[in-house]
């Protein structure tokens, strides 16, 4: 016979392994560990190794630039200088080189010439866990046109900054890696001034989804059974719970598809391994994929989604972006439900669903 | 100088040239995705591979 007690004691602390100034979230209480989908290590093996190859990593820059620039262009609704902003995962500071791209105001008549959004950042802080990404960039001269830090931590999920001391997160394509988001949304929260936005993309649901199905067919057909080769990604739905659970209010979420055209699936995966994002599943198999899935994969992409005529097959991303704002001191409220007095269906023209 | 090619790019190479039977391959498995079962295109598959492992040959 033996006691509670022993068996309490007898458990792997998890809570204690976090090496960090601040207490991040509740420590875990023993016997509920937590889930790890992702290897922490491997993610950051495939991002220093794909960023030391410098050239070949800039030119697959193309996704995350782009949506580091959406991201961007969604500051100038907020009309607000930030002293100190931090970009959370930064990967190679796309974020920094949006920020210092001159004319990318959407709103802004054409012809008119708009400054780049640095003017109104004093100070941006890039973080990720990758030296090599990182300080890729260093000689760019974007660099001199916004005061940027750069610091590399060992864990993205553990942040070392103090409370109340950055006037906006930004994020762009980094937090889809992220094991415990809950906890990392909150430490977020903790660490913005009160009244300040979080703003950032990530990868959901849906992206790579012809990728993932057509992987699976072949796994079937060919070895009798399926093996997780594309991770798997938050919900849209998910979303805006964990943002409210983490205690941000006045939630913007909102979902865009960006659909590049690859000439084959080996192409597709030789990108997603030069931008450091190719598989990093906990329990995935060890080693390349066998030739013969390889083979399969790339005949059922062809025939399941390759359209008549194109020249190649499309890989679909789905990006989902999120704004939430810290609580603070006379800050906008949303109205109360049902106290609206216009039809959305009025204003926006829209009609209804054709019911079948 | 020739440059160094990555085993993934003649990989893809000796594939492009296969695509009757990488067709014929998927058509086999498409038109029947939601009962797959292992080898159930195997003689598509086969006849893809050796043009597949013919092509790489070549090349």
């Amino acid at each position: 016979m033996f006691s509670l007690q022993t068996i309490r004691t007898s458990l792997p602390r998890r809570g204690l392994a976090v090496a960090s100034p601040i207490r991040a979230y509740a420590s875990q209480t023993p016997g509920n560990p937590m889930l790890e989908i992702f290897n922490r290590q491997t993610k950051h093996l495939q991002k220093d190794r794909a960023a030391r190859n410098v050239e070949e990593s800039r030119k697959v820059d193309y996704l995350k630039d782009e949506v580091a620039l959406r991201l961007c262009e969604r500051l100038f609704d907020i009309k607000r200088d930030f002293s100190n902003a931090l970009d959370l995962g930064a990967n190679s500071c796309n974020i920094a080189r949006a920020l210092t791209t001159p004319n990318i105001d959407p709103a802004a008549p054409e012809g008119t010439l708009t400054p780049p959004l640095a003017e109104r950042i004093s100070k941006l802080t890039c973080v990720d866990t990758s030296r090599a990404l990182l300080h890729r960039d260093d000689d760019l001269p974007f660099n001199n046109e916004i005061d940027i830090q750069r610091d590399v931590i060992p864990n993205l999920e553990a942040l070392p900054y103090a409370p109340n001391s950055f006037d906006a997160v930004l994020s762009s394509l980094s937090i889809h890696w992220i094991n415990d988001l809950p906890s990392l949304l909150e430490q977020v929260n903790m660490m913005l001034k009160p009244d300040c936005p979080f703003i950032a993309a990530m990868f959901g649901g849906d992206t790579l989804f012809e990728l993932r199905g057509s992987m699976q067919l072949a796994d079937m057909e060919r070895r009798g059974g399926v093996s997780p080769h594309v991770s798997p990604l938050a919900d849209v739905r998910d979303v805006g719970s964990l943002l409210t659970r983490a205690g941000f209010k006045m939630l913007t979420v909102d979902v865009e598809d960006i659909v590049v055209e690859f000439p084959d699936t080996f192409a597709l995966m030789q990108d997603l391994q030069a931008m450091g994002e190719s598989n990093a599943i906990m329990h995935r198999e060890a080693g390349p994929l066998s030739r013969d899935v390889l083979l399969a994969t790339d005949a059922i992409y062809r025939s399941l989604h390759m359209e008549e005529g194109a020249r190649g097959i499309p890989a679909t991303f789905r990006l989902i972006y999120m704004i939430g704002w810290k609580e603070g001191k006379g800050q906008a409220q949303p109205l109360q439900r049902g106290s609206g007095d216009m039809n959305l269906k009025d204003l926006l023209g829209g009609g209804d669903f054709e019911r079948p | 100088m020739p440059t160094k090619t990555r085993p993934v790019e003649k990989f893809a190479k000796a594939t492009a040239q296969c695509s009757v039977e990488a067709a014929a391959y998927g058509k086999c498995v498409v038109t029947d995705y939601n009962s797959i079962h292992k080898d159930m295109c195997a003689k598509e598959f086969l006849r893809l591979k050796d043009c597949f492992l013919a092509a790489s040959k070549k090349g």
